[in-house]
């Protein structure tokens, strides 16, 4: 009986490290840990502000996107 | 009159020479119209948050330029640094200048954001690199500039794929498999503690088995993922038929694993999952730093190469056209502005002007130079336009040629410790083949395969790892300490032991032997004069001299305040003159007082200033580079140590050798480019010297890349830090002599630390291959002999410096 007590408790608490651990690989490929300084200045900045900053980027980004399609769909070729 | 500070650089200045703007509510300083366009602007865009987030920082004062900003969108420009995505975006990685803080990177992020057409825009808060990307058919490069310059900064391009991405895949490569190896170690070091507890009060078998299951599925990615750099380097060794460090940390870790996994099935014995996991973590970190150091040189190599010019300006038929440098042909005539760095060499053909060189000499006075002068590359234009003929191309001249040596140096630097590898590689390599010949003889002997192969591994683990391993990081960790708490920082830890083998010292004169700032030494007075005049005209100066005397001027204890100067002018390399209330003022050399007809006498050694009020000479002042304090009784301690000093400077023979004599200096190398000193370090090298270099600027820097131990001054130059092993932070010659005395101290330990765990090794691995070793007093014997290195390498700490400095 006791043996499956310490392969549960054993087994989950790996288990929920590996799952910190994995959300920390995945940080370090995506590049979230490529600049060190930005963790102690860049959260003092880290307001409302920034989220609209981010979400105009993001609405140019589509705007791009949409007006390169609208340019495609406009193209007839002259045949 | 009060001292207050710019609005926006938050510099402080006299309050009557500022731009002043009144508003009911409050008041605005500026001390120029740069800055003042500077803040009016981020308050018409509503970014003036900006100097809440700054606090008390100060910048510097925006200048505005747009003088060459159409090279931006030329041809060549684009092909050389500009990256096009699939969809049509273009993207430029630029090093951004000027930034102080943090404050600076938000503002200029959030400016870039705004900007139409810009897509993305981020900036790293460690080494103010950008990457923008932004869609050519709404915004030109140009105009991005000109964003960033417009809010007082200024960014040029610099190209990654040289070294950068390279360094930055490295470098998160490393900090995954650190993440694993670390996440690994530390769980199996819990369940080990289980496993140990049981071992001396006794522990039920399947209880066992399960705390080994969970160890092995835990080392499992450590060894394999982790470890893998090892495996690959150890590969590499082989295919070069060297065993080196990684070939012994690979097959160590790789042997403790299978017999651990045999110890695990067949219930046999101890599981070493636990060392297996450490020795991974241990050395992985070890070369993580290394990797670290490389990353921040690229950094600083980057900003070099970033802010040369990419085009001149060619004269042909009386036409200036814009070039770039690789395009410059022998025989062509180009055309230097003020503040333009030069980067072809060149004889000057028309028009003079003095040029800085002190990236290439190291010394700050500007050098004068008429028609039939050479000028070198790295140098930088300071007054006047100069047309001069290219004599080398872009590849053959100086800068190329400095910059390519330190690319060079970066990526492979002369190291003793390959040496120090091999030699553990050796003793990886007997002891491989002792306990492979153990398990022969006790199999073929004995006949019991098992009960062999157990001896055999235990041979490898109890000679592998602790006391061996423990020798040398123990005594240089000790070591580097002791030497950070005196301002002295070892970049590595194996810089030390190179050091204490070393035998030949070569030191730069400016900035390290001596102040490198001139001061006077001394004065004389012909006449009575308002010394509050001289101060005035001084102040309207940068040059050394000018800061010399006028620091001369404030330690006799008066005061001086700001005199309203008219009709400055400042004759670079000559002097300065001025008008006061119709007097008129006149400082600088010998030369310069002959022009305005001023009788002057004698002649020194030293550097002499001149000032005269309405064409009477009124005073003279001597100036002298001076000599560090203690620099003589350090030279002379090193030299008792039986290190030969030698001394490498870019300055003239003359006044290198008074400074030589006056630290007792003998042998002396005067007149050297940067990279003779690093041919010099070289060719010692050759003879099978171990060249230390101490130095302090750009034009030591590949000498310093180039020397088995660099030391650089803590207030030198960037790229001399970067490329240095060691940094004295007090910059006192005495740190060198100290310095010296520490890591010969710590190799000695290092030497004890190795004798000793080479005895232990000679007694215990005997006894493993007769057999008598249990995994107990594996254990036991293991920690003990460890204990013996630990404190024995304590001992360093009981050196004692004599002079006990304040």
């Amino acid at each position: 009986m006791s043996e499956n007590v310490i392969i549960t408790m054993i087994g989950i608490s790996t288990l929920l490290g590996a799952t910190g651990l994995a959300a920390l690989l995945w940080g370090v490929k995506t590049g979230q840990f490529d600049d060190q300084s930005k963790f102690i200045d860049a959260a003092r900045f880290d307001n409302e502000e920034e989220l609209r900053d981010a979400v105009m980027m993001e609405e140019k980004r589509k705007a791009r996107k949409k007006k390169k399609e609208e340019e495609k769909k406009k193209y007839m070729p002259a045949d | 009159m009060a001292q207050v500070p710019c609005t926006h650089c938050n510099l402080t200045f006299d309050e009557s020479v500022m731009i002043t703007e009144e508003y009911p509510d409050k008041t605005l300083h500026f001390c120029c119209k740069g800055c003042q366009g500077v803040y009016h602007l981020l308050e018409s865009e509503g970014l003036d948050t900006f100097y809440d987030k700054l606090g008390d920082t100060k910048l510097q004062p925006a200048v505005q330029k747009s003088d060459d900003l159409e090279k931006f969108d030329l041809e060549g420009f684009k092909n050389k640094y500009i990256k096009e995505h699939d969809d049509g975006l273009y993207e430029i990685n630029l090093i951004i200048e000027g930034i102080h803080c943090s404050a600076c990177v938000w503002l200029n992020e959030k400016v870039l954001h705004k900007t139409p057409g810009v897509i993305e825009a981020t900036i790293n808060y460690t080494n103010n690199k950008a990457k923008v990307v932004w869609d050519p058919d709404e915004i030109q490069l140009s105009k991005i500039i000109e964003t960033i310059r417009s809010i007082g900064y200024n960014g040029y391009p610099y190209d990654p794929t040289l070294q950068e991405e390279r360094a930055n895949k490295t470098k998160k490569e490393y900090y995954s498999r650190i993440l694993v190896a670390v996440f690994g170690s530390m769980n199996i070091m819990w369940i080990a503690i289980a496993h140990y507890a049981g071992y001396f009060s006794g522990m039920e078998q399947r209880f066992k088995d399960i705390l080994n299951v969970a160890e092995f599925i835990l080392a499992t990615p450590v060894l394999f993922y982790s470890g893998w750099v090892f495996f690959r380097g150890a590969y590499y060794g082989y295919k070069n038929r060297i065993v080196n460090m990684d070939t012994l940390v690979a097959s160590g870790a790789v042997l403790a694993y299978i017999y651990s996994i045999y110890a695990m099935i067949t219930q046999r014995g101890e599981v070493y999952f636990d060392s297996v996991a450490m020795i991974i973590t241990f050395v992985l970190v070890g070369k993580y730093l290394e990797v670290l150091s490389k990353k921040h040189a690229v950094d600083t190599l980057d900003s070099i190469m970033g802010s040369t010019p990419t085009e001149v300006t060619l004269i042909q038929n009386n036409e200036k056209t814009l070039i770039a440098v690789e395009n410059v042909q022998l025989g062509d005539i180009i055309e230097l502005k003020p503040g333009e760095k030069v980067v072809i060499d060149g004889i000057v053909t028309h028009g003079e002007g003095s040029f800085d060189e002190s990236s290439l000499t190291g010394e700050s006075e500007a050098v004068f130079k008429h028609k039939g002068d050479t000028i070198l590359s790295g140098s930088i234009c300071l007054d006047s336009v100069v047309r001069y003929e290219a004599t080398k191309d872009v590849s053959g001249s100086l800068l190329h040629a400095i910059v390519s040596l330190l690319e060079e140096s970066i990526t492979k630097k002369p190291r003793i410790e390959q040496l120090a590898d091999q030699i553990s590689g050796y003793f990886s390599t007997v002891i491989l083949l002792i306990a492979l010949l153990t398990f022969g003889a006790w199999w073929y002997f004995g006949g019991d395969f098992e009960h062999a192969l157990i001896i055999g591994i235990s041979v490898i683990v109890i000679a592998c790892p602790c006391a061996l391993g423990l020798a040398t990081p123990m005594a240089t960790l000790v070591g580097i300490s002791i030497a950070a708490k005196r301002n002295i920082l070892f970049k590595e830890a194996t810089f030390l032991e190179t050091m204490a083998k070393s035998n030949l010292l070569a030191l730069d004169k400016t900035g390290t032997i001596t102040e490198g700032k001139p001061s006077v030494v001394a004065e004389k007075v012909y006449a009575d004069y308002d010394r509050t005049l001289l101060h005035a005209l001084l102040a309207t100066s940068n040059h050394p001299i000018s800061n010399g005397i006028r620091k001369h001027l404030e330690t006799e204890g008066e005061t001086f305040g700001l005199l309203p100067l008219e009709a400055i002018k400042t004759i670079q390399a000559k002097g300065l003159e001025a008008q006061y209330q119709g007097k008129q003022l006149v400082g600088g050399n010998a030369l310069f007082m002959q022009e305005h007809g001023i009788a002057i006498e004698e002649k020194s050694e030293h550097t002499l200033f001149y000032f005269a009020v309405d064409g009477v000479l009124a005073s003279r002042f001597e100036l002298s580079d001076t000599i560090r304090e203690g620099a003589k009784e350090a030279i002379a301690n090193i030299q008792r140590m039986g290190i030969k000093v030698v001394m490498l400077t870019g300055d003239h023979e003359a006044s290198a050798h008074r400074i030589a004599k006056a630290v007792g200096i003998e042998e002396v190398h005067a007149q050297l480019l940067p990279q003779e000193k690093a041919a010099y370090v070289k060719a010692q090298q050759e003879k099978g010297e171990i060249v230390v270099m101490a130095g302090d600027g750009i034009n030591d820097a590949v000498a310093l890349a180039q020397s088995n131990i660099a030391i650089a001054m803590g207030n030198g130059a960037d790229v001399a830090i970067s490329v240095s092993d060691v940094v004295l932070m007090d910059e006192s010659p005495q740190s060198i002599h100290d310095a010296y005395r520490i890591s010969r101290r710590t190799f000695l330990a290092v030497k004890e630390n190795l004798g000793f765990s080479l005895l232990y090794n000679t007694v215990a691995v005997p006894l493993a291959m007769a057999g008598y070793v249990t995994p107990l007093i594996a254990a036991l014997s293991m920690s003990l002999s460890s204990l013996v290195v630990v404190g024995n390498s304590m001992r360093i700490k009981m050196i004692k410096f004599k002079e006990a400095r304040r």
